[in-house]
């Protein structure tokens, strides 16, 4: 199956392993992911929503109007580009208004849209598309005796007014991976609580104090690592970890992996292709844990 | 404003337009349907930083409370994770109405609770118009406390971990067709002027 995929920006730089591992994951299911040509900033959920609403549609817009051309749903490995697309992609069916200002914006570029491309998160494809069971054809080294946390963090499947594929407050899609993969998959209780997002650029104590949550109450289950499908969430669990050990005098030591770099574990591809290296945390205490342990090398 | 709502509500302290002008931005719509059942209060991950619940913004909307509701830290601290709005039984889009109260406090210049966060929009919007997607060290660095020695170096710490880790891309990745950039930046921003 085809796919328009929409990276977003944080993909290009600070979460470059998760397209790495993304990529492979691909190329072990066949899945086809086609990016978008000359993709844009996504509009943001709210840093230039805040700023001026049309702006942040109309860059939406352009995204759509580019994807469109490609005749495939639009797919966002990033949940907050993913909930932004979709909020403006509702939002501009749902108002003739407001579609009629934005199409205003961009016809001037030449650009056209008509809001009917899905879009759709990577793990609503693994899950709906592909499917548990070809995940699990594809293991080759079995994730015995790791317990899991699966992290949804807040904007994958809310809110369900928008579009879900999954339970707004107990989501399972990632655990059933996790479970393909066989590995233990725990049971997690904030597993949708906010990680405190872009406040770790403008008020870091507030992010800090969310994350640290997470980070104890996986810990307090025995969590060997948590996996996630967001980069925000990611940066903020695994790049700033040592800031909240160090703020609240902690020690909390948790890797933190991408879903997909679990899955390219499983499926038995090369560590350096999954970016093991770039994760802040290192993960080697994981894969030591396997059976067949899998070495990475330190990045140079 | 500690709690909301406590003081002694004037005519002088309303602003009879304001119900109004929230109610003409998208997720204004709905907020006279809010029934302060408290959910959303409830809810909130980040109500622990917050001056006023998202619950009292509502009523304080509702009252005419302008000023009270645009120099709160609550719009400011919303981190848009919407568990409120997923659980609000009126289907009120919460964080999308506290952005548009974030952009009537920038418009009306009100001074913001947390210092740094009308210009990390400002920023992270003139960045965009500038490649058309983010380039996060220059954002990182824009927002720096330059003046906390300590921050400073907390910062290059971790800018060098990650630069290690090869998590820093030092050059902006751009968009190609910069005119529909140009385009679509002139086009939106005017017209909000003229709103």
């Amino acid at each position: 199956m085809k796919y328009a995929y929409f990276p977003g920006c944080s993909l290009e730089s600070s979460a470059k392993e998760y397209e790495m591992s993304f990529k492979a994951v691909n190329k072990v299911l066949g899945i086809e992911a086609v990016e978008i040509s000359d993709w844009n900033c996504c509009g943001s959920i709210d840093a230039v929503h805040a700023y001026s609403p049309k702006l942040s549609l109309s860059l939406s817009a352009r995204n759509f109007a580019l994807a469109e051309t490609m005749n495939a749903d639009i797919v966002a490995l990033c949940s907050a580009c993913f909930f932004t697309l979709s909020r403006a992609n509702k939002m501009l069916r749902e108002d003739s208004k407001l579609k009629g200002t934005v199409d205003k914006i961009i016809n001037d570029a030449g650009l056209k849209f008509t809001g009917e491309a899905k879009v759709r998160h990577y793990l609503d494809v693994l899950v709906n598309d592909i499917g548990l069971e070809k995940i699990a054809q594809n293991v080759k080294v079995p994730l015995k005796g790791l317990k899991i946390v699966a992290y949804y963090g807040c904007l994958l499947v809310r809110p369900p007014q928008i579009r879900s594929f999954d339970d707004p407050e107990h989501p399972v899609s990632m655990d059933k991976i996790v479970e393909a993969l066989g590995a233990e998959s725990l049971d997690y209780s904030d597993r949708t609580r906010c990680c405190g997002a872009s406040l770790v650029l403008t008020d870091e104590i507030v992010m800090l104090e969310m994350t640290k949550d997470l980070l104890l109450s996986a810990k307090n289950i025995g969590a060997d690592c948590i996996v996630t499908p967001c980069p925000m969430c990611h940066f903020n669990l695994d790049a700033k970890q040592k800031d909240i050990e160090s703020h609240f005098d902690l020690k909390i030591d948790i890797p933190i992996l991408y879903i997909t770099q679990l899955m390219g574990i499983a499926f038995g591809v090369d560590p350096k292709e999954l970016g093991l290296n770039r994760n802040v945390v290192p993960v080697n205490k994981v894969l030591e844990k396997l059976k067949t342990p899998v070495q990475v090398a330190p990045k140079a | 404003m500690k709690n909301g709502a406590s003081k002694q509500i004037t005519d002088q302290t309303r602003d009879s337009a304001f119900l109004e002008d929230v109610r003409k931005t998208v997720a204004g719509k709905k907020i006279l349907n809010c029934i302060q059942c408290g959910v959303c209060a409830g809810s909130c991950h980040a109500r622990f930083a917050m001056d006023c619940s998202p619950m009292q913004i509502i009523k304080m909307i509702h009252l005419g409370l302008k000023n009270d509701v645009l120099a709160s830290s609550t719009i400011w601290i919303c981190a848009s994770c919407y568990t409120c709005t997923s659980r609000c039984p009126q289907g009120i889009d919460i964080p999308l109405l506290m952005s548009s109260l974030k952009n009537m406090a920038i418009e009306n210049k009100v001074p913001a609770k947390i210092p740094t966060k009308p210009k990390f929009h400002k920023t992270f919007t003139e960045i965009v118009g500038k490649y058309g997607r983010m380039h996060e060290p220059q954002l990182q660095v824009a927002l720096m406390n330059k003046k906390s020695p300590k921050e400073l170096f907390k910062n290059a710490r971790l800018g060098m971990k990650l630069w290690r880790k090869g998590k820093v891309k030092i050059s902006p990745s751009r968009v190609n067709k910069k005119s529909d950039l140009e385009a679509i930046f002139q086009n939106a921003l005017k017209k909000e002027e003229q709103k």
